[in-house]
């Protein structure tokens, strides 16, 4: 199994370090072997044109079809033509930050709710897979 | 210095007590020096602000003493600047008592206790009892086992009634009779720094 | 009730005992430094200043009925950038504690 996740143009990328933590980004220019150039877009995920090093962004698999260099208007319609934000949310990497952001914003009353569930559900499991080992 | 203190920067009570300010001194004076009891200037320690996040109603996780771990729900500060918390002590065995709200955790999980009649209880209701038949040289020497606490028949009824109205918003909520009856305990990823409560 | 063995609830966390504030020549054994585990960042130890430290030694012989002897302390500010901890005890610590495990109270709160 070769790479399939490239560092190109068009690229988007998940910001992991930084005041941009946890935002998407496209890449836009690749500035040498340590950094490239990123542009959110602005009007969609918030993070402006900048210089980025590789060491701070994650490579998603997802892709848009753009130039180098590409000017703001034509990446935001590249996006939504792509329909980036709609496969991003539906990838199960976008499902496990969101479940782990919502996790660290439960109050404790709430964390004893996801214990009992939690409970709840491995009781039925192991009803159930008794009744199939008998 | 006696200019000064007619001019009554010595303090309201101290002015009073000095010769009538009519600006003749006092037909009598008394021959011998009275020692007079110096000024103190202690001041009278009022109690401590309790923070925002604790009101009437927060449920409370007890930090330490021997209800430590124990989820409490507040029903009061008291004149001292202590808590009163009761478990209620059907749930979790935890009485009407006072806490320092420096050991005490709140939760962001708030009951309603306007129906909990607390009005009667005070600084002045947990007040230890000076207990009757008091220990002598012999029986402490007798090494007998130690006797029970005796809880008396006033605070039982309190118990009893604080509880009832306490448990009934309790039970309006599902769940939470169970939360209130568990403990609170780090686990071992658990940063406390990072929880929110 | 059910008999339990272990601590049933925890509500410390473990601390290890790096060593003594100093210089580069000098120690200063009036102070230790303490590593919180999971606060590592100056912003997560903010939350831990103040906060009781207790360091705890079996002894040979018991003394008030318990064989455990505890010298408190408490957490007197940050060390560094990493989540280090300077710490005050009522006694200083013994050199024999270096790397050895403190419990950093969840008290006095404000939360």
């Amino acid at each position: 199994m070769g790479f399939s996740r490239y560092v190109e143009v068009g690229r988007i990328v998940l910001i992991s370090y930084g005041p941009n933590a946890g935002s998407l980004a496209t890449v836009i220019d690749i500035v040498d072997q340590n950094k490239c150039l990123i542009d959110g877009p602005e009007e969609i995920t918030g993070v402006s044109r900048q210089v980025i090093p590789y060491r701070r962004i994650a490579l998603t698999d997802l892709t848009v079809k753009i130039q180098r260099n590409a000017r703001a208007k034509q990446l935001k319609s590249a996006w939504k033509e792509g329909d980036v934000q709609a496969k991003w949310e539906g990838s199960s990497w976008a499902k496990k930050l969101e479940a782990k952001k919502k996790r660290s914003g439960l109050s404790d009353f709430d964390r004893f709710k996801v214990m009992v569930a939690k409970q709840q559900k491995s009781r039925i499991i192991a009803k159930k897979m008794k009744e199939l080992k008998a | 210095m006696v200019g000064v203190r007619v001019l009554g920067i010595t303090g309201p009570k101290k002015a009073a007590k000095a010769a009538p300010a009519t600006g003749k001194s006092a037909r009598y004076y008394p021959a011998d020096d009275i020692p007079r009891p110096k000024h103190s200037r202690a001041k009278k320690h009022n109690a401590p602000k309790v923070r925002a996040s604790i009101t009437p109603g927060t449920v409370c996780i007890l930090l330490s003493g021997r209800f430590r771990g124990k989820r409490v729900v507040c029903l009061k500060s008291l004149e001292s600047g202590l808590l009163l918390v009761s478990g209620p002590y059907k749930v979790n065995g935890v009485p009407l008592r006072r806490v320092n709200q420096r050991y005490v955790i709140a939760t962001s999980t708030k009951l309603d206790v306007s129906k909990v009649d607390v009005s009667k209880i005070n600084d002045a209701y947990f007040a230890r009892v000076e207990s009757a038949n008091k220990e002598g040289e012999e029986e402490f020497f007798a090494n007998d086992a130690p006797k029970p606490a005796i809880v008396s028949d006033q605070r039982k009824a309190d118990q009893k009634t604080v509880d009832a109205a306490l448990m009934k918003v309790v039970e309006s909520t599902p769940l939470l009779k169970n939360y209130l009856g568990s403990n609170f305990s780090l686990k071992k990823h658990d940063r406390p720094h990072k929880m929110v409560f | 009730m059910t008999k339990q063995n272990t601590q049933p609830v925890r509500l410390y966390l473990p601390g290890a005992i790096l060593g003594y504030k100093r210089g580069l020549r000098n120690q200063y054994n009036h102070t230790s430094l303490i590593k919180i585990k999971g606060c590592d960042s100056k912003e997560d130890a903010q939350f831990y200043l103040g906060k009781r430290i207790a360091y705890i030694t079996k002894a040979s012989s018991g003394k008030n009925g318990s064989k455990f002897r505890v010298n408190w302390g408490k957490v007197c500010r940050s060390h560094g950038s990493n989540g280090v901890v300077k710490c005050k005890f009522s006694r200083d610590l013994p050199p024999q504690s270096i790397g050895g495990r403190v419990r950093v109270m969840l008290y006095p709160s404000h939360i």
